[in-house]
């Protein structure tokens, strides 16, 4: 299958991220002709024509998103691009920021004009230090260059942008927690309805979107979205960033078409697993996608209805790759760990749940796991399932579920013997 | 605080009307770069400042994991130990730090130096094991490489 | 007017309405902790959750808006087992602090665990522990274990009272409920309605801390004095099967604590903290003997003494009680003689830093029947100037005179229930009783007459003001 490009389309270069260079390769051209020769209803229709849907796990069609939000309300519109990127695993975003700022930018501009937004975010995670210094110096660019503030390209169109940084919060990248933190609060989830593009950001209409799907905007609106729909599969059109990681021979991050191969991307182009070794399983979209095991990813490929069939999801887009010879029960240890430690702890089931899930793990690991153990932390993933304020809970629950239900025998080995059948391994050796 | 705010003036320029309660983040960020740890002075001089319940900062401080209410040493070695850095070995970089300084994550050396702590996914998993010190990125960690920044982080 | 349906039945819903609001309006009731009428949706208890016809899973009824047609199920077996699911969690760390915790028997942990679990945890691990007697404000307890984080007493500070004292703190299950490090919690005339939010045994009152059991106490319907809003509140004293025989009878007859009597028309379900401390009024020490110039008499002589003077008074002057009730008020109205210049006096004024008139309930009028006794007696007392010089008799009923005002020479009749120094310099003092040994109406400064009920037995040497006035005002030809 062929593998077309349409963000990674230029060789990364020590300057390759600044406007002079952006422009080179045509940046901007997208929002002239956008300003120029089209309303923003035209702008909108472009994007649901192209069938684009979120990269950021939840995989909803941007162009619907959209189209909640009504034309000449009387209100302030919000739009923000999600760049908390902290799901575990995933660093794509990151590429974009440290790479491609002016693509994002760009993008923002005219989904900006599309929304009738005049002020917009970009929520980047606090650690992120040189993407943010990137993105705020791609932003004076610019601002300088008179692609910000008012009368943009000549137009009555005005749009200010600001960085928002968060200070380490993994909540803090689902989309009502993010915008409550940009209220400068705490960021905790919000219950719906009402929808945030009815009520988000100080109770104004608001758009938020994943810093790969609003880039591909721009895109969209110079070559159409008819052409972005013959990219990909007919259902889950264009490309994805995936950042693969783990026991992979050639980490990093890569652009792929949707519907490209599993196998063939996980051998060939990621040079396959670190020192020669099996496959085990990969999870393939974040931690919290269901993990596959080596033999069910051979008939698959790279989009959201064959990973849907096989019981998973392509998620954020985060691989993470598990060699033969890894302990499943430590590698849940310390997802579990980690989901105890970003609870907010608003509702119930996550707060009480992460909690619980995170001792009954701890207390296998040390030998001291009982026979009720996994029933038990079956039986909490679904009190979690589609009963808490956000998507966590749930997340918590599949990513546990679903190591269950692959490796259930190790856990079992490891409450029966009072230790790992793997010797408790995470690491694997780099190279062979 | 007070030297800092013609800085936080600027930044309520590209921030549309009724905002304030926004800057609770950016102030602290920039507080906290300043000093090393947000003061409970500061506090009371950033409610003053922008008009919110203190409460709220209070909160905002304590949710928040990069936020400090007391000062820490003065190098800040985080060590991630979330999964692509646990199965590329950050289990063993991190042993490789506790003995090397001599604490535990969550402690400060006697000297008042170094910080350790440990932090969940920095989104740098493609050159796991990864460290964040300070504000930087230090990537594809190996005890040789830690003992050699330690060296000339003096 | 939506139609929905609850488990079939048909039900006349309001537009804006929650389906959780809706169902209650109805008598079909759905648990909850978070939700409060008064307060901001929180949804995070996640145990209102009902069932939506045709669907397999379950989603909160507090945040669900009515629609035309829409069918739930409150009773499904999905929705009993999840809220037995929600118990098993609340409950999970929750310490089994029942035997010493004050809120057993109003506790809606308790009652819904015996509704909707009653089943022991399945846990077998350690609880988590947190900080136990935190003083969140002099007169407010917390305890972080059992606080289940519904977030009542954030968003009360938070919207109504609007001190903004409480937060939450941390994240995850390390959460806790904290106040401000300034202690604006301590400054909130309103804290103490957190404790009655509270759904669980987390906040305490710190006065009423291991007095009573609350099935020992009952309530009788008041009206609190304080100020002119004459907030309805409960007076919570000792039932007669729960008396205390072995320690200080005077222990039966207190108030043991004081909260709100929901009230749609003066004070909704909140009350000030005044109210709460309506011990510190009534339980002052008494005036129970009646006295000439400070030489105890029975009360008949001493009625009789004070019937003699006013009949001979040539130019009496009365200064009335603003905390009489209206049938006192009225008595008096009707039994005082028309040679009186009658002053309605303001008995109680603001403590110096008390608050005055705010948008919630308190009044700078620090007296429950102004309304009634200007009504009646609309020439007001300035509390300040000397009463006229020719005056030869003054019948003070009630506190915050200053006896310095009376001209030497003019007789005094004073009708108080407190033991104060003044009552020993009247010619005649006739100890009264007050509104916990009574019955009787005040009205308030919009006109709202409530109601109030008596607690405690009156002492026989005391007299009720209200048939005392007949007696006092007869005159001889009248008696004969």
């Amino acid at each position: 299958m062929a593998n077309t490009k349409l963000l990674m389309t230029f060789p990364v270069t020590e300057t390759s991220h600044t406007l002079a260079e952006y422009r080179a390769r045509g940046g901007y051209g997208a929002l002239e002709k956008a300003l120029r020769q089209m309303t923003p209803q035209e702008v909108v229709a472009e994007v649901t024509a192209s069938g684009i849907q979120g990269r950021g796990g939840a995989a909803f069609p941007m162009g619907r998103k959209w189209a909640v939000v009504h034309p000449n309300d009387g209100q302030s519109h919000y739009l923000c691009a999600n760049a908390d990127e902290g799901e575990p695993g995933t660093f794509k975003d990151r590429w974009i920021l440290e790479y491609a700022p002016h693509l994002l930018l760009e993008s923002m501009l005219i989904a900006s004009y599309a929304l009738q937004v005049r002020n917009a975010f970009i929520y980047i995670r606090g650690e992120f230090d040189l993407p943010y210094r990137r993105l705020a110096a791609a932003l004076e660019e610019a601002y300088a260059a008179g692609y910000f503030g008012e009368r943009i390209l000549g137009t009555d169109f005005a749009c200010d942008l600001v960085i928002y940084r968060g200070a380490g919060s993994y909540v803090c990248g689902e989309a009502s927690a993010l915008i409550t933190s940009i209220e400068g609060k705490r960021g905790y989830p919000r219950n719906r309805p009402p929808r945030l593009t009815v009520r988000g950001l100080y109770q104004k209409p608001t758009v938020i979107n994943n810093v790969e799907t609003l880039s591909n905007v721009a895109w969209i609106i110079t070559n159409g979205g008819e052409a972005f729909k013959q990219v990909g599969t007919a259902k889950d059109p264009g490309t994805r960033l995936i950042s693969i990681s783990g026991h992979i021979e050639r980490p990093g991050v890569y652009e792929i078409e949707i519907g490209y191969p599993f196998a063939k991307f996980i051998d060939e182009d990621c040079g396959g697993i670190l020192g020669g070794r099996a496959l085990k399983g990969i999870i393939p979209g974040g931690i919290s996608t269901k993990v596959l095991t080596g033999k069910e990813i051979e008939p698959l490929t790279l989009d959201n209805q064959s990973l849907a069939a096989a019981g998973s999801s392509m998620g954020s887009g985060g691989m993470i790759v598990i060699a033969e010879g890894t302990c499943m029960v430590r590698l849940l240890q310390v997802l579990l760990r980690f989901y105890h430690h970003e609870s907010c702890g608003q509702c119930t089931p996550c707060r009480e749940g992460m909690g619980w899930l995170h001792r009954i793990i701890d207390r296998i690991v040390v030998g001291e796991g009982r026979a009720g153990d996994i029933e038990r932390m079956y039986q909490i993933s679904a009190w979690n399932d589609g009963t808490t304020i956000c998507g966590m809970g749930d997340a918590a629950g599949y990513a546990t579920s679903g190591i269950l239900n692959k490796f259930r025998d190790e856990f079992e080995y490891f409450i029966e013997h009072k230790r790992s059948r793997c010797n408790g391994t995470l690491e694997c050796p780099k190279s062979s | 605080m007070k030297h800092l705010i013609p800085e936080f003036e600027k930044l309520r320029a590209r921030y549309p009307a009724g905002f304030e309660s926004s800057f609770v983040l950016p102030c602290l960020r920039r507080i906290q770069e300043d000093r090393g740890y947000v003061a409970d002075r500061d506090i009371d001089a950033l409610v003053e400042y922008l008009g919110v319940p203190r409460i709220q900062i209070e909160e905002v401080l304590s949710f928040y994991g990069q936020f400090r209410r007391k000062p820490i040493g003065r190098c800040h070695i985080q060590a991630c130990r979330n999964v692509s850095c646990s199965l590329l070995g950050a289990e063993r970089i991190l042993d490789h730090l506790t003995k090397k300084l001599g604490i535990a994550p969550g402690q400060t050396t006697a000297d008042g130096r170094y910080t350790l702590s440990t932090v969940e996914c920095l989104a740098a998993c493609g050159t796991a094991p990864v460290l964040m010190i300070d504000d930087a990125y230090h990537e594809s960690m190996t005890p040789e490489k830690i003992d050699a920044l330690l060296a000339a982080l003096v | 007017m939506p139609e929905i349906f609850i488990n079939g039945h048909s039900i006349q819903a309001e537009r804006g309405q929650s389906v959780l609001q809706a169902a209650l309006a109805h008598g079909f009731y759905i648990p909850y902790f978070c939700w409060h009428p008064k307060l901001s949706v929180a949804g995070n208890c996640r145990i209102c959750c009902v069932q939506v016809e045709g669907r397999s899973w379950v989603e909160i009824a507090c945040n669900m808006p009515v629609a035309e047609g829409l069918r739930v199920l409150t009773d499904s077996d999905t929705v009993k087992a999840y809220r037995k699911s929600i118990m098993q969690l609340m409950t999970l760390n929750h310490p089994v602090d029942c035997g010493i915790c004050d809120k057993a028997g109003e506790c809606k942990l308790q009652d819904y665990h015996y509704k909707y679990n009653g089943a022991p945890s399945i846990s077998r691990d350690a609880k988590v522990r947190s900080t136990k007697f935190h003083a969140l404000s002099e007169r407010i307890v917390l305890d972080n274990e059992r606080c289940i984080l519904c977030s009542r007493c954030v968003r009360f500070t938070s919207e109504i009272s609007k001190s903004n004292a409480l937060g939450i703190i941390q994240r995850g299950d390390a959460s806790l409920v904290r106040a401000a490090e300034d202690r604006p919690l301590d400054a909130d005339p309103y804290s103490d309605n957190i404790i009655d939010l509270c759904p669980v045994g987390a906040l305490l009152s710190r006065p009423f801390l291991y007095k009573a059991r609350v099935w020992y106490l009952k309530p009788t319907p008041s009206v609190c004095p304080g100020c002119a809003r004459g907030c309805t509140v409960q007076i919570w004293h000792r039932k007669q099967e729960w008396k205390l025989n072995a320690l200080d009878p005077r222990q039966n007859v207190s108030i043991e604590r004081v909260t709100p009597l929901e009230n749609p028309h003066v004070n909704g379900p909140w009350i000030c903290n005044k109210g709460r401390d309506l011990a510190q009024i009534f339980e002052r020490p008494r005036a129970t003997q009646a006295m000439q110039k400070g030489k105890p008499v029975d009360l008949p002589s001493a009625i009789e003494s004070a019937r003699h003077l006013i009949e001979s008074a040539g130019h009496p002057v009365a200064l009335v009680s603003s905390w009489g009730s209206n049938e006192e008020l009225g008595a008096l109205k009707h039994a005082l003689p028309g040679r009186f210049a009658a002053f309605t006096k303001h008995d109680w004024t603001p403590q110096p830093g008390e608050r005055l008139d705010d948008d919630l309930l308190i009044r700078a009028d620090k007296n429950p029947n102004t309304a009634t006794a200007c009504a009646l007696f609309p020439r007001q007392d300035d509390g300040a100037s000397a009463i006229a010089e020719d005056t030869d008799l003054v019948l003070v009923w009630g506190e915050g005179f200053d006896f310095v005002r009376i001209p030497v020479g003019a007789k005094i009749i004073f009708l108080n229930a407190y033991l104060q120094p003044e009552n020993g310099h009247a010619d005649v003092f006739i100890p009264i009783s007050i509104q916990t040994e009574r019955r009787g109406h005040y009205t308030n400064f919009q006109g709202v007459v409530s109601a109030f009920a008596p607690c405690f037995p009156k002492k026989a040497s005391v007299a009720d003001a209200e048939t005392l006035f007949a007696a006092i005002a007869a005159t001889e030809s009248a008696r004969a």
